[in-house]
């Protein structure tokens, strides 16, 4: 059980004004959130000081044009925050940047996390073709009812990590009544303090509902059927070839996933670039091959890089330009990673990477 | 303007493999840079081939443009000149892109033969992809009907897409020819000396071919100019920008794609675009609101200060952008107006310097204040 | 056909002792197959697992790391954390479902000249069992 504040409206109305609240009691500097861009339905992150400009802002809205962890990444990374700023974000998103965290990649000084139960957010490809709004009420309805929400990226579908860790605020969504009311769960002191003095009924309550429990096990079937979907990858090189074969090289994937902070990527360095001898020695074994090189030793790579923080977040899938499933395979074969570890990423900013620290008696069943 | 021809058998492409595995007999090069198969059978990849078999799946004018052919011959010359002669056979623009990254020391040519073709265009990516196989059946269609829209509007308004616009060491010539045959004009004495080993020296007239690709890229600039002045009206200025691109999610797909974009590291990623938390929390104060990341427009404005001068308008950024942002089409209209502030072509001819890398005393004044 | 191929193993040993390992077996003069193409690293922890994919990649039918005891490691605790990396990798070998037979990592002092040539023996007989890597062929890598 805890605290809740109640506020009679609508969820989307209650975070506005919550919003609001903060910017104008002081409390906070400024607040980070999903906002319209324009008028045709783009949508993207800002950075709002001033609370006129809160009329513009969608909290709630199920899209991710970027990982907020990679955002808040790049606001801290040169320095902390001097004053405090609250942000909205998803769920993954804040797992993303505790993992950014970790890695010496930004500061958790002075933020304020507001999250929620998260049903899932709409691939891209629906933002850019103007079909969101459609899909709006659909949305909704799935959320007030506990479903998966229908065509949502296939990560959210089968995220078992709904329920936010490190927030200091949470607004329950799943399977609560959000047109009538908006629960904000204070789940931390800093969470408590922020809204004092903001106007709601202050009452107990249970984040973990019925709902979201049976929302857990439905996304839990659905992971079953994602994964071992044989269609989604084939055993071997062979199966890797034909997965990542129709991949360009733009490095999309890595570029807008949170976990891949590094500003150039060793994959795009003078390292992996081969001299022409190179190309002469691999004719000769081969007869021919694949230019620009690497393009399976990049995926690999990768995920040996990152894959025992992929939190998965779909952005990767969401970006690539020949629908490759990344997420899926990143969140399948990082969550093997991550289950060796008994890790979850962005659980707790005190628990290290796994690849940072060691046991000195373990895994001795990996040497021979 | 002479050349030879082929007799087409089976197909065009099967025509052209037949020849580069000739030429591969016969020595005159080492490996051909191709497209071929990938093995799930849905895509294309720019593969070195030394052995002939490997042909067998190659294609030389694959339904869409994967990566950019010039990109994926800098990824083999970069570090040096390549001790195997290549032919390397590409797309108009991928070829004038080769070109352009000679200029800029990212393609070594030597030892290389570009090899060009008639170009009919390529399909959308993401049309491609939604299907396939359906995709492949678009294509015979658009090989057959030089203008069918279902190529990238980018390739519908391309005027340097067939005849001798640019400078390869060999052109194959494909438009307007007769069902039954197909044209190899050599432009340089490479190509010259290619046709004569393999026994087809460049004897036939090619008057008409010439004739026939010259009136069609005469409707392609009435077509350029049309569709970019519409687009234009949309497109451009401060307002207009900032909507095409208020979708943008700064992926830097269609930089990292782009065949002239070739630093490593791009500008727009590096250290210096990184500001301090109170910088970003004072750029949001001015307004109240700061779209966060911010300088999306800066990126593009300056990716064109940076290239647009050398972009040969291939359409690979706009196949990459998964927002479906008409990227392509806007990097055009800007390149043909700064293009033309220095009358230059770019990839036009190997001998013409990057126009930014040279000056005269005497010129410009009209860009002085007074 | 199996039988005459000759398998290639790239090892990657660390300076102090596995690399100082096969040093012995060679002036002790033990018997072991020529397979295996030695890289000298200064720890076993300098290998990035992205080496031993494009190793793996490029063609060799294995890679072995081999590096000092736990606890003997010169520089205290690298091999640990080289063995944290190697679960890593073997895990994402297996979920891919790729040979992670054709990985290996062992620990050899620079006094166990007989356990360098074991290794390399045993190893290269499991590898001749698998057959060549079929990266070795593969076009579109
Ligand atoms: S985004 Fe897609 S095409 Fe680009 S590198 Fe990643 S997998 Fe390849
Ligand atoms: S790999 Fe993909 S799904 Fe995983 S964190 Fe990165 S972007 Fe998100
Ligand atoms: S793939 Fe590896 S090197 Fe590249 S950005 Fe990600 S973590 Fe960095
Ligand atoms: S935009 Fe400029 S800095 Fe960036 S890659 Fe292109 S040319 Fe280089
Ligand atoms: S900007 Fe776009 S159209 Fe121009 S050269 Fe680059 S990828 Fe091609
Ligand atoms: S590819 Fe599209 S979304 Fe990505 S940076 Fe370029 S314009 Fe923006
Ligand atoms: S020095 Fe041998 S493993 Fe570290």
């Amino acid at each position: 059980m805890s605290k809740v504040l109640r506020i009679s409206k609508g969820a989307e109305q209650g975070v506005q004004e919550l919003l609001k609240f903060l910017l104008e009691s002081g409390k906070v500097k400024g607040v980070l959130t999903l906002t319209k861009i324009n008028n045709n339905g783009a949508v993207d992150y800002s950075l709002i000081t001033n609370s006129e400009m809160l009329k513009d802002a969608l909290p709630l809205f199920p899209l991710m044009p970027a990982n907020a962890g990679k955002l808040l990444s790049r606001f801290t990374l040169k320095s902390a925050l001097a004053e405090p700023i609250a942000v909205v974000v998803k769920p993954c998103e804040l797992r993303a940047f505790i993992e950014l965290v970790k890695r010496e990649q930004g500061s958790l000084e002075n933020f304020l996390f507001i999250s929620s139960t998260c049903d899932g957010v709409y691939p891209l490809e629906i933002s850019s073709n103007g079909e969101v709004a459609k899909k709006l009420s659909k949305y909704w309805d799935a959320v007030k009812k506990g479903d998966i929400a229908p065509d949502i990226r296939p990560t959210c579908s089968c995220c078992k990590y709904f329920l936010p860790y490190n927030a200091d605020i949470t607004i329950a969504l799943i399977g609560e009544n959000i047109d009538k009311e908006c629960k904000i769960f204070l789940t931390t002191e800093k969470g408590k303090k922020s809204v004092e003095g903001m106007k709601g009924q202050l009452v107990e309550g249970e984040l973990k509902t019925q709902e979201v429990k049976n929302l857990l096990n439905k996304r839990e079937e659905n992971k079953k059927k994602l994964f071992d979907n044989p269609a989604l990858m084939q055993d071997g090189l062979s199966g890797l070839i034909e997965t990542f074969g129709r991949c360009i090289g733009c490095h999309g994937c890595s570029r807008v996933c949170p976990i891949c902070y590094c500003t150039l990527c060793t994959f795009d360095s003078k390292d992996y670039e081969n001299e022409p001898s190179t190309y002469e020695t691999e004719l000769k074994k081969r007869g021919g091959m694949r230019v620009p090189p690497n393009t399976i030793l990049y995926h690999i790579g990768r995920l040996t890089h990152i894959g025992i923080s992929c939190v998965g977040c779909g952005m990767c899938t969401d970006v690539c330009p020949v629908d490759i499933p990344l997420s899926t395979i990143f969140l399948k074969v990082g969550g093997e990673v991550q289950q060796t570890f008994n890790y979850i990423p962005g659980k707790s900013v005190e628990e290290k990477v796994p690849l940072t620290i060691f046991e000195k008696e373990e895994l001795t069943e990996v040497e021979d | 303007m002479k050349g030879a021809i082929l007799k087409i058998e089976n197909s065009i492409e099967k025509t052209i493999i037949e020849f580069l595995k000739k030429g591969l007999d016969k020595k005159l090069f080492d490996v051909v840079l191709i497209p071929v198969k990938v093995p799930a059978g849905d895509s294309y990849a720019w593969v070195l081939v030394q052995d002939k078999a490997l042909l067998e799946d190659a294609n030389p004018l694959p339904p869409v443009m994967l990566v950019q052919g010039a990109k994926a011959l800098s990824s083999i010359t970069r570090r040096g000149k390549s001790n195997k002669k290549i032919a390397a056979i590409m797309r108009p623009c991928e070829i004038r892109a080769s070109i352009e990254l000679s200029k800029l020391q990212q393609i070594d040519l030597e030892n290389i033969c570009l090899i060009s073709i008639d170009c009919p265009g390529a399909l959308p990516l993401k049309d491609y992809l939604e299907d396939t196989k359906k995709g492949i059946d678009t294509f015979k269609k658009v090989i057959k009907e030089w203008g069918n829209e279902s190529v990238r509007p980018i390739c519908q308004m391309c005027d340097k897409s067939v005849g001798l616009s640019i400078q390869s060491d060999l052109h194959i010539g494909i438009f307007g020819a007769k069902n039954n045959e197909i044209y190899l004009i050599p432009s340089s004495q490479k190509g010259k000396s290619i046709l004569e080993e393999i026994g087809i020296p460049a004897e036939e007239s090619m008057d008409n071919w010439e004739k026939k690709t010259k009136e069609f890229v005469e409707t392609r600039k009435k077509n350029r100019k049309k569709i970019q002045s519409t687009l234009s009206e949309k497109v451009m200025g401060l307002d207009n920008l900032l909507e095409t691109f208020s979708n943008c999610i700064n992926c830097h797909n269609c930089q990292s794609v782009c065949p002239i974009c070739y630093c490593r590291q791009c500008y727009f990623e590096s250290e210096k675009m990184k500001l301090s938390s109170d910088d970003y929390l004072i750029r949001a104060e001015s307004k109240g609101i700061l779209r966060f990341l911010p300088d999306t427009l800066l990126f593009h404005l300056g990716r064109m200060t940076h290239m647009s001068l050398s972009c040969v308008g291939c359409g690979a950024c706009e196949d990459a952008c998964p927002m479906s942002i008409k990227v392509a089409q806007i990097f055009s209209i800007v390149g043909d107006r700064s293009q033309k502030v220095f009358n230059y072509i770019p990839g036009k001819s190997i001998e013409e310097s990057l126009p930014l890398k040279v000056y005269e005393e005497d010129e410009f004044h009209d860009v002085e204040k007074p | 056909m199996k039988d005459d191929f000759e398998p290639t193993i790239i090892g990657f040993l660390c300076r102090w002792c596995s690399y100082a390992g096969a040093d012995l077996a060679g002036t002790s003069r033990l018997q072991y197959p020529p397979s295996m193409l030695p890289i000298r690293v200064m720890c076993s922890s300098r290998v990035d697992p992205v080496f031993i994919i494009t190793a793996f990649l490029r063609g060799a039918d294995a890679v072995l790391v081999a590096g000092c005891h736990p606890g003997d490691c010169h520089y205290i605790e690298g091999n640990y954390y080289t063995r944290r990396r190697f679960a890593c990798l073997r895990k994402i070998f297996e979920t891919l479902g790729m040979e992670s037979d054709r990985i290996r990592l062992s620990w050899i002092s620079a006094s166990e000249g007989p356990r360098f040539a074991q290794v390399v023996t045993d190893y290269t007989d499991k590898i001749k069992k698998l057959g060549p890597n079929p990266a070795k062929k593969e076009i579109f890598l």
